[in-house]
């Protein structure tokens, strides 16, 4: 049988070839996917500046949480911070006596904005062993006004350099340069006594410690037992050292996984589509092998091999493209600062192995379900010339088809009670798959309907308009093939796209109308600068806004920490319930939505790991554009890396240029007016790249359908030019029915996109209505409609070019 | 046993309801053993759901089929899969050849459906009479009209089928063509003694057989034994076929 397959496809190429194109790319995407999975599975990111210590000691990178899982049982979860913990400095004495134990370095780490430089991490000097550092020139820092710059620093020795901290701002002089620079970061080494009063903000802590030799390790593993700290060996003491990276590869395992999964749902809808219409186009040919031999058994195993061969022969090549994919897609989430730039792509065998197994697998499955339809295939429809009659779609697939929209009503009622976005997002694109699949399901009956309403105004055309129109209509099979990756690709564009802009949309609303502020400082300013501010004449409120992301047991939060004093004139969170006046120390206030209320008490760790309980004062509706929780500032300032943000000012009436006055001694800041104040853009990017990835895989999908199904009927068009039509007419002919098709996907996907985002908006929102830029959507379908009728037109004309007489006498 | 089928009060009604059409109408007739059987009618008469029946390609809804002994009636697809692959041979009026298996493969095929090793003798035995020995190879687009004929009819015998039906086999052909594959299929009655069935609305193919069978509006009216291609065609006209 394998043989028989074999021959068949060898013989048909082109028929298998919109089969193998789909499965080409679904298994470049998967293992592309997989890499990024990979990565976040197994990827460690090397260290830099802790590279010369072979056991370091520092703040464990993790939050630990007890999950209650009812029934007194209690499961233990670990989530990474994304915040640097800081540990006692006792430590390092515990270390010392540590026996085997040779030597012990201490670190601070403070951040720096430092003029030219940008942001930079400051250092002690006694730290510098960690690397280690060495002088080239100049001398290592003594007095508190000195500092040492890395090889990469623009400064030169004796430059007087300013620098903002969240002590304020200073003046210092390069005393000297070392000989090393970082990939990763930039560092300036101060005087010892300096960088601990720079970081005076954690009394008595520090950020890590070095221990040599390496086979201490053990010992001060023992020695450290059952404390807060965490001691890190190898590439692990990169964990330690770049605090984001933990959180970075889980972000590249949901990202991975989501992407995947998307992609392979969408491989399968377009495999299940590309078989369907092979094996329709066979049919004469299988019922010819049914009538003389084959049982049903036999026949759907030889479509299952058929499809495996396929499948290996497209997968394999497919990997291969997708390792280079998944290096593109990794490299350019790095750019994009989704991952952590220094987190190496992880190329293993696992995801092109894995890839080529579950796609061919899904090729097989696909082949079986096309499979299905021909088994029924009464062999008498073999004999005589007569046309297949259309059979009529069987009940199992109209059930499914109502189970699958059944399903994608179900999820939007999820979806409305969904208010986080790592809920909707993976869901929103699930629920649009399931509508699509439905339609896919339901296609011929769906096509019948539909093209019978599109072809009114075709049948009034009369001539070439009318044969488009009974073409359609005798042919509803073959365009509800056609219909179906169209209508996904629409559907899936539009819902994702439009999720976007409707979470972007409503929270630069709640944020423009939130901020009733005059003017914004940024974009790091340290405490006393605000300070400077409030003491200009004419200032009423001023408000110190800082970004965090916290985390409960079930959900991470996105969080803001603002300075209460005069909160309601700088801010605007729009208060549902409970009030903001008592803000302050203990309490904080949640945006609606997130399941608590007015004297709730909720506890959570803070970015560095450090456990909390709050007291919910207020729940507010602008949560899109100022964040999950708000809460006290100085609360925030102690668990970030970086204590400075953005400062609003409530200052009506009072000049710029008094508060320009105020920040002069802090050089880098700038004032502006809140109407210009810049916006904040998140992660959009990396969603978009998303998105033009799964897009441009439901549009190749499209296109070989498209092209499949022209190839197909090129004796029918052959027939038609001897029957005297032009070229022109029969191009014209497959325009007008493209165009209907076109015109139907774009009414099915419409609706799906529209009724999966008014779910989601719902959810997210608050309000119904999604936010859809009209250029946006008009390109999508403008998009979807060229693409459709270049996929018709490319392939009309390479069979028209052949003399039509050849074309009809040549013998299937 | 000298009946090769044998089929007693077969009905076939196609739809349901008032749309029901009956294409076969309590038929019984037995066809012999070795014989060269033509069924001839109007367009309608019922004349390839009668071969389809007689074939185990449907099922009548009410009567018996007995093939070579067998009754076909109760048996699901697979078991009359099973049935027409060893027992059956089919010349279909066109679309008879897998286009990507060359000629030997299409001959062999229903012995590689049923997992029966190739009698290599046997395969150049049927090649040689139908006059394809040297055409082994060759794939069914690189063949004319009656050579794919040829090849149906060599795929057909291959199985030492009990009947050998034909669908229209000469239809698609020209005249001098058809005259070929009618001789060889006489042959193989002749020379085998191989029982063929065949539905054609040509009365000079009706003339090779040795009976006759006439349908109409989906009953047996007449039979001819020994036919001439006048007296077919005669009796055709009076059936209204050419009116």
């Amino acid at each position: 049988m394998f043989a028989l397959a074999f021959t068949t496809l060898r013989h048909r190429k082109a028929a298998f070839a919109g089969a193998f194109v789909a499965l080409f790319c679904a298994a470049a995407l998967v293992t592309a996917c997989g890499m990024l999975m990979d990565t976040g599975l197994r990827g460690k990111v090397a260290p830099e500046r802790y590279a010369g210590a072979p056991v370091v000691v520092a703040g464990d990178p993790q939050s630990h949480f007890l999950k209650d899982k009812g029934e007194g049982e209690f499961k233990k979860k670990s989530k990474p911070n994304t915040a640097r913990a800081w540990i006692p400095e006792s430590t390092a004495a515990t270390l010392r006596s540590v026996p085997g134990v040779r030597s012990v370095v201490t670190e601070v780490t403070v951040p720096v904005m430092l003029r030219g430089a940008g942001a930079v991490d400051g250092h002690g000097w006694e730290s510098a062993g960690l690397t280690p550092f060495t002088l080239k020139a100049g001398r290592a820092p003594a007095a508190g006004g000195e500092i040492v710059v890395d090889a990469g620093s623009p400064h030169r020795i004796g430059a007087k350099v300013n620098a903002l901290t969240s002590f304020g701002s200073g003046t210092y002089r390069v005393v000297g340069v070392t000989a090393q620079r970082l990939d990763h970061q930039n560092v300036v080494f101060f005087a010892t006594a300096e960088a601990r009063r720079l970081a005076s903000a954690h009394p008595g802590q520090i950020t890590a410690v070095g221990v040599w030799p390496a086979s201490a390790e053990k010992a001060v593993r023992d020695a450290l037992h059952g404390t807060k700290v965490s001691v890190q060996s190898g590439t692990d003491r990169g964990r330690v050292e770049f605090v984001g990276s933990d959180s970075g590869r889980v972000k590249l395992i949901s990202m991975g996984a989501a992407l995947g999964g998307t992609s392979l749902i969408v491989a399968v809808l377009a495999v299940v589509g590309t078989f369907g219409l092979a094996v329709q186009q066979r049919e004469r040919e299988l019922a010819l092998l049914r009538a003389v031999a084959a049982t049903p058994r036999q026949l759907r195993r030889m479509i299952g091999r058929e499809a495996l061969l396929v499948g290996f022969a497209a997968t394999v090549p497919g990997a291969v493209a997708g390792l280079f994919l998944g290096n593109a897609v990794h490299g350019a989430f790095a750019d994009l600062d989704a991952i952590p730039a220094n987190l190496p792509l992880v190329v293993g065998p696992f995801a092109p192995i894995v890839a080529v197994a579950v796609t061919t697998t899904a090729a097989w499955l696909a082949a079986r379900i096309s499979a299905r339809r021909v088994a029924r295939l009464r062999p008498v429809e073999a004999l005589g010339e007569a046309a297949l009659a259309p059979a009529r779609a069987p009940w199992p697939r109209l059930a499914a088809g109502a189970v699958a929209l059944a399903g994608g009503v179900v999820l939007t009622f999820v979806l409305r009670s969904i208010h986080t976005e790592a809920g909707s997002g993976p869901l929103t694109p699930v629920t649009a798959l399931l509508f699509a699949a439905g339609v896919a399901l339901l296609g011929p009956v769906l096509a019948r309907a539909a093209l019978t309403l599109t072809g009114l105004p075709l049948r009034a055309g009369g001539g070439v308009a009318g044969l488009a129109d009974a073409n359609l209509r005798t042919g509803a099979r073959r365009f509800a093939a056609v219909l179906a990756p169209l209508t996904l690709m629409i559907a899936l564009s539009s819902t994702l796209l439009f999720a976007e802009t409707t979470v972007k949309g409503a929270a630069r609303t709640q944020a423009q109308t939130g901020n009733v502020a005059d003017y914004v400082l940024g974009p790091a300013v340290p405490s006393p600068a605000a300070e400077s501010v409030r003491r200009v004449p004419g200032v009423e409120a001023v408000t110190e806004v800082l970004h965090t992301r916290v985390r409960g047991v079930n959900s991470p939060y996105s969080a803001q920490g603002v300075t209460p004093a005069g909160l309601s004139r700088t801010m605007d969170l729009d208060v549902t319930s409970g009030t903001l006046d008592g803000f302050g120390q203990g309490t904080m206030a949640v945006r609606e939505g997130l399941g608590m209320k007015v004297g709730d008490s909720r506890s959570f760790a803070m970015g560095d790991g450090t456990p909390v309980t709050m007291r919910v004062i207020a729940v507010y509706r602008r949560g899109l554009g100022f964040g999950d929780l708000t809460l006290p500032h100085a609360l925030v300032a102690a668990h970030v890396d970086v204590p400075m943000g953005t400062v609003l000012v409530s200052a009506p009436g009072v000049d710029r240029a008094a508060l320009d006055r105020a920040t002069a001694t802090f050089p880098g800041l700038r004032v502006q007016e809140r109407a210009t104040a810049p916006e904040k853009s998140g992660g959009s990017a990396v969603n978009y790249l998303s998105l033009g990835l799964i897009v441009a895989f439901a549009a190749i999908s499209m296109v070989n359908t498209l092209a499949m199904a022209v190839a197909g009927r090129v004796r029918e068009l052959a027939l038609l030019r001897l029957a005297g039509a032009t070229r022109r007419q029969v191009l014209r002919m497959l325009r007008l029915e493209t165009l209907s098709v076109v015109l139907v996907a774009t009414v099915l996907g419409t609706v799906i996109a529209l009724v999966t985002l008014n779910a989601f908006s719902t959810g997210m929102t608050g309000s119904g209505t999604p936010h859809v830029p009209p250029l946006a959507y008009a390109g999508v379908i403008a998009g979807a409609g060229l693409l459709a009728l270049l996929a018709t037109a490319l392939p009309a004309r390479a069979a028209l070019r052949n003399a039509p007489a050849e074309t009809i006498g040549a013998r299937d | 046993m000298s009946e090769a089928v044998e089929l007693t009060a077969v009905s076939k009604v196609y739809g349901k309801g008032r749309s029901a059409v009956a294409a076969l109408r309590e038929v019984t007739v037995t066809l012999p053993k070795g014989g060269f059987t033509a069924v001839m009618g109007p367009s309608g008469s019922g004349k390839s759901t009668f071969l389809h029946c007689a074939a185990g390609l449907d099922t009548p809804t009410s009567g018996s089929v007995r093939l070579g002994g067998t009754d076909l009636s109760g048996m699901n697809e697979t078991k009359l899969t099973e049935l027409r692959r060893d027992r059956v041979g089919f010349v279909f009026q066109a679309f008879n050849l897998v286009p990507s298996l060359t000629v030997e493969q299409n001959v062999t095929l229903p012995l590689r459906l049923s997992r029966t090793r190739t009698d290599k003798a046997l395969l150049d035995e049927t090649l040689r009479r139908v006059g394809l020995g040297e055409r082994a190879g060759h794939r069914p687009a690189e063949l004319s009209g009656g050579q794919q004929q040829r090849v149906a009819i060599a795929r057909a015998l291959i199985t030492r089928p009990e009947v050998v039906f034909g669908d229209e086999p000469t239809g698609a052909l020209d005249t001098v063509t058809a005259r070929d594959v009618l001789t060889l299929l006489r042959e193989t009655v002749d020379t085998l003694g191989q029982t063929v069935v065949m539905v054609t609305h040509d009365p000079v193919a009706a003339s090779y057989a040795d009976t006759v069978l006439f349908l109409a509006d989906g009953r047996i009216v007449d039979s001819v034994q020994r036919p001439d291609a006048a007296d077919v065609a005669e009796r055709m006209t009076r059936l209204g076929a050419y009116v």
